[in-house]
């Protein structure tokens, strides 16, 4: 308990700026949306405009498939974006947690108390998760405050629910693929930049999936892909199967979490 | 039990040399030294003795356990790093409860009354410290859970000179108090005064595993004399003499064997000075040091 609360400490500044960050790109997000809808005097409406535009383009921005005249649709747009904000967070944070210790030479500090590694881990990884829940909840209740300033009409405080639990799902993801880097790595303070590039090679995969029927296969490295957010804003909820598969995969990386870090010669 | 126990413990790094068969006990209430040149392999021996890292083959174990399996026999190890680090944006006591929350006890008492013998202030933010009082909160830091166990690494390292002694009066009394000591220096003079026992180690192995008393002992006397005239060479030139330094009138030399032999020796030449001393570790150490190397 006592290395939780110390873990919670050191992270609670960075928390609350990522919390803020998150609430304004919800904010500036939505607000853009009136943009998307009104026909202006000047030109006809963002929607029309896109309606002209090649596929691959579109794909590219992540506007492929969503109608963009209705908020769900923009919101699952603007989704691709916060989703990809609480992913990068909770990379670094996974990866940053565990390598701390010997990235700021603390290890003899720490590791020659009365405690195993395991124990460590386990702190670190509490700590970490109760992070990521803060930033997934602060982005949930941003969307739920936010879109009915901008959005007339029907109420898709459902559709909002579905989208920050696939969030959630992915941050799990992440959040145990940057601990299992720092886990594994020799030098685990190089951890944050490999998980972040591991992250934006999936998100660049999720984009260029949308290109091309041929390439849909590739989504199986993409977890931004795993969660159909069209889907999602037709108000059909999450896969259970794919939720599912989805834990099965942070659970693996977080067993070997374990395994490496117990195996490991730290480094001093 | 012997309180440390390592055995034919040996560490690579890859190709890097790390320990080569290292064996070594320290009983109970003993304090140990542990002396080598820097990059010996004393802070390897002591982070595999702890479960910072894995041996390459061989076995350390503290209290009959072994760190990595038993993590809770530290319970009852003190350990001060030879270079100390420690969260940003502490205080000095913040650091110290959080180090107390790890063990059984009520360390408060123990925190105040281990502030005051170093003079360390405890409101002090750690980050503001110099490299000397990091090293005091790193002392306190060992020892307030009363350990009975204490391995120090380079311990006084950026102490001045009032807070060694301090320091080396406080190892003491722990030790009085039933805490064994393993202390790892290269600073010869430290561990002469405290350790009843030392063991030597140089390239990663040991080269002397010996009690205080008989590594200082009647083996080693550091001779110098002083002739009336320019001394004859030759005189010296007989076995159990070395490092000699010879320089007209004048001749130094460590002599280890038969005093009387080195005596009837010089007693053939008119001398106007002669000096017979105990040599200090170093003067020793330096003998094993270089003798193959």
């Amino acid at each position: 308990m006592n290395m939780v609360l110390r873990e919670l400490k050191a992270s609670s500044r960075a928390l609350i700026i990522w919390s803020v960050s998150m609430f304004l790109c919800v904010l500036t997000g939505t607000i853009k949306f009136t943009a998307y809808t009104t026909a202006t005097s000047t030109g006809p409406s963002i929607n029309e405009l896109l309606k002209t535009m090649p596929t691959s383009i579109k794909a590219l921005f992540g506007f492929a498939s969503f109608d963009m005249a209705t908020m769900a649709g923009y919101l699952a747009l603007l989704f691709i974006y916060v989703e990809l904000v609480a992913a990068i967070h909770a990379a670094l944070l996974g990866a940053g947690i565990i390598a701390k210790e010997e990235s700021d030479k603390t290890t003899e500090y720490l590791m020659t108390k009365p405690v195993s590694r395991a124990a460590i881990v386990t702190s670190k990884l509490v700590a970490a998760l109760l992070n990521v829940v803060v930033i997934n909840v602060v982005t949930l209740v941003s969307f739920l405050v936010v879109i009915p300033l901008y959005s007339k009409g029907n109420d898709i405080s459902g559709e909002v629910l579905m989208l920050t639990l696939s969030m959630f799902v992915v941050q799990l993801i992440f959040l145990s693929l940057g601990a299992v880097l720092a886990a594994w790595m020799r030098h685990p303070r190089t951890s944050g930049s490999v998980a972040t590039g591991v992250l934006f090679t999936a998100y660049f995969v999720a984009r260029i999936t949308d290109m091309s029927d041929k390439l849909r296969f590739l989504n199986v490295i993409s977890p931004f892909k795993y969660f159909d957010l069209g889907r999602m804003v037709a108000g059909n909820g999450l896969n259970t199967g794919i939720v599912l598969l989805s834990l099965a995969l942070v659970a693996a990386f977080t067993a070997l979490t374990y395994v490496f870090y117990q195996k490991r010669d730290l480094n001093i | 039990m012997s309180v440390i126990e390592i055995k034919n413990l040996t560490k690579n790094y890859g190709k890097a040399r790390g320990i080569i068969d290292v064996s070594l006990t320290v009983e109970q209430g003993e304090i140990f030294g542990f002396i080598g040149p820097n990059g010996a392999g004393k802070s390897t021996t002591i982070r595999t003795l702890l479960g910072l890292i894995y041996p390459t083959s061989g076995s350390a174990r503290i209290f009959g356990k072994c760190c990595t399996t038993n993590p809770e026999v530290r319970e009852d190890v003190g350990y001060l790093p030879s270079e100390v680090f420690y969260y940003d944006g502490m205080r000095v006591i913040d650091l110290l409860r959080y180090s107390a929350s790890f063990y059984k006890k009520d360390c408060t008492k123990r925190i105040n009354e281990l502030a005051e013998i170093m003079d360390l202030d405890l409101k002090k933010r750690i980050d503001d410290l110099s490299f000397g009082n990091k090293k005091k909160v790193g002392i306190v830091q060992g020892l307030i859970h009363e350990p009975r166990l204490i391995i120090l690494d380079e311990p006084t390292a950026g102490l001045d000179p009032l807070m060694q002694q301090r320091f080396f009066e406080l190892i003491a009394s722990e030790n009085k108090k039933g805490a064994t000591v393993f202390l790892s220096s290269h600073i010869l003079r430290e561990v002469q005064k405290m350790c009843e026992r030392v063991a030597l180690i140089k390239d990663g192995r040991i080269i002397k595993l010996e009690k205080m008393s008989e590594l200082q002992g009647n083996n080693f006397k550091r001779i110098k004399v002083e002739g009336q005239s320019d001394l004859d060479k030759t005189i010296f030139d007989m076995p159990g003499v070395s490092k000699l330094e010879n320089g007209g009138k004048t001749a130094s030399f460590l002599y280890r064997g038969d005093i009387n032999n080195i005596i009837r020796k010089l007693a053939q030449t008119e001398l106007s000075n002669l000096s017979i001393d105990e040599p200090d570790l170093e003067e020793i150490f330096m003998h094993y040091y270089s003798k193959d190397g």
